[in-house]
């Protein structure tokens, strides 16, 4: 890789947070995360995952410190402006919503007055909804349903995405291939991603993964050094190992998640 | 597809709203006009089709917005006791027999109590800096069973004559229409289709949910304050105009979002139109098929839009509710 310098698009200094009154959730949380990283966001249930990311795109306020977007505050930002540099996909979705395909997609251009960086049949071309534009999400398989949301985070064209587990509910293929996908949008686009993920051998494919318990950082760095069976067991209270390396290379060497 | 579906719906509004002037209940040629004609024309049939079509609007727009902010599709704007808060006013000014303002006295009362209604809905619905959904929803129904109860007694314990006016207010009744309401009326009714129109982005995307709406870049609290704020301005504003029309509010917005979509940038404007010529069509019957006896709009509307709408529910394997 060339670059030489990296910018710091995403900066957690000391964040604190509670839900509930003299309890913190979140304690002296900081991270940094830099253009082009792809970060793998790993925890048990209930160890702060989504909440890092609801704080990350300013949905939740932090109790103490600050987050800084592109070195900025982020509660400083107008929405709008906001929303062109940093989009968010829920964990859950209401996948019951009215609207057909093209409608429900197009609305990734919300915060744009100009002409997108991607058009709609791009951004639904990425995500293999090419043919199915007209019809109801309603008419959706569950896995073609979440497609559908992804695609609306890549039209909004954002530098930085936020996932929580966008791979829920999707079959191994399309697991692999949203990976895929995201991977060539860094490439492409020069984008980061924060992506909260439970699955373990999923973790080995990004370079940077962040393993959290109770809202504090176990390790972050490369999946093969962090996920090691101390840190597994500390984060999952059960001995468990992450046994992927084999089939991460294999994809790897098949070209499908290969660099 | 759907614009000759919207073009078929102006063309029928237009032969409504004349059929309304010149052919019903009685013919007037408007070449050829009498001032006694001339007089039936311009101050009872022209605003009677002015406030039957600004009432309709308002409904229809209120109906589409309210159950896009509450993601419910069973939700009208007099579910959130607007209605209900309204007739109460209403009966009580009639009940009293005491007309401070002459004839504004009962439409004034009316929207005093729709509006203190949609602000103490307001405030059960407020937690942690913004209205929410649940909240909006589960305070209008408990309001509403209050005011109904209330309602219910005063009913119980009023005289004959008086029933008969409360029942007609009541049913919907535009056959006291006239000029006098309607400048007051439509500043509050443009000002709430207008509103309305201008956040359909927002309220599209408050539909997928808070979270993707605050992704998309919208200021999700600020939202739907606003849009609660027009839906109770035009309900009140409709109510006061000619009491409670159902239906209208509930099942038009389901109506055109089978027949163009549910991105309400199209949707709030098709609404409108929808509702204006529902409520249109349903006076001109009222006043027509037993004439001179008039049936209330709101029980016509409801007696043509039901069938319709079973009809357009029969046939899609879809809902885009």
């Amino acid at each position: 890789m060339f670059s030489v310098h990296k910018y710091t698009i995403l900066q957690f200094d000391k964040i604190g947070f509670s839900y509930e009154k003299d309890k913190e959730f979140i304690r002296e949380l900081s991270f940094t995360v830099s253009d082009r990283e792809f970060i793998g966001l790993l925890g048990a249930n209930g160890s702060g995952k989504s909440t890092i990311l609801k704080l990350a795109s300013g949905i939740l306020n932090p109790s103490i410190g600050s987050i800084r977007l592109w070195g900025r505050p982020l509660q400083s930002f107008r929405h709008k402006d906001r929303a062109k540099l940093l989009s968010y996909l829920p964990q859950i979705l209401d996948m019951n919503v009215p609207f057909r395909v093209r409608e429900l997609v197009a609305m990734g251009l919300y915060p744009y007055d100009i002409i997108p960086k991607i058009t709609l049949s791009e951004a639904l071309e990425m995500v293999g909804l090419e043919g199915k534009s007209d019809l109801h999400i309603k008419n959706l398989s569950g896995g073609e349903r979440r497609r559908a949301f992804i695609a609306i985070t890549l039209l909004q064209g954002a530098g930085l995405l936020l996932l929580d587990e966008p791979l829920a509910n999707l079959d191994i293929k399309y697991q692999v291939e949203v990976i895929k996908l995201l991977r060539e949008l860094r490439e492409k686009k020069n984008i980061s991603i924060i992506m909260a993920l439970h699955d373990i051998n999923m973790a080995l494919q990004f370079e940077k993964v962040m393993l959290i318990k109770e809202g504090k950082i176990l390790g972050m760095g490369n999946p093969e050094i962090v996920l090691s069976r101390d840190l597994l067991k500390e984060a999952f209270d059960v001995a468990i190992e992450a046994r992927g390396f084999q089939t991460a290379y294999e994809i790897g060497n098949t070209g499908l998640l290969g660099e | 597809m759907s614009k000759i579906r919207i073009l078929m719906l102006i063309m029928t509004l237009v032969f409504i709203v004349l059929a309304s002037l010149f052919l019903s209940p009685k013919l007037i040629n408007p070449f050829q006009m009498d001032n006694v004609e001339r007089n039936i024309l311009f101050t009872i049939r022209f605003p009677r089709v002015i406030v039957a079509f600004s009432m309709g609007m308002a409904l229809g727009v209120s109906g589409a917005v309210l159950q896009g902010i509450l993601r419910n599709p069973l939700a009208d704007p007099y579910i959130l006791g607007i209605s209900s808060g309204a007739s109460l006013s209403a009966v009580a000014g009639i009940l009293s027999g005491i007309y401070f303002f002459g004839k504004f006295t009962i439409p004034l009362a009316a929207f005093i109590g729709a509006s203190f209604v949609s602000i103490l809905v307001g405030f059960f619905g407020w937690k942690r800096g913004g209205l929410w959904p649940e909240r909006l929803l589960l305070a209008g129904v408990g309001l509403s069973f209050l005011f109904h109860a209330i309602l219910m007694l005063l009913m119980n314990i009023s005289t004959d004559e008086h029933l008969g006016r409360i029942m007609f207010w009541i049913f919907g009744d535009l056959s006291a229409a006239d000029w006098s309401l309607i400048p007051y009326a439509s500043v509050f009714i443009i000002s709430g289709i207008s509103i309305s129109l201008s956040r359909a982005k927002a309220l599209n995307a408050l539909i997928l949910g808070d979270e993707l709406a605050h992704s998309l870049g919208f200021s999700v609290h600020r939202e739907r304050l606003l849009l609660f704020v027009s839906i109770s301005l035009m309900t009140a504003a409709s109510v006061s105009l000619g009491g409670i029309i159902g239906f209208i509010g509930l099942l038009v917005p389901h109506v055109m979002r089978f027949l163009i979509g549910a991105d309400n940038r199209f949707l709030v404007p098709a609404s409108a139109l929808g509702g204006g010529t529902l409520l249109c069509m349903a006076d001109l019957i009222g006043k027509s098929i037993l004439s001179p006896m008039e049936i209330p709009s709101g029980i016509v509307a409801a007696i043509i839009g039901s069938p319709y709408f079973l009809y357009l529910l029969g046939r899609r394997d879809v809902l885009s509710a």
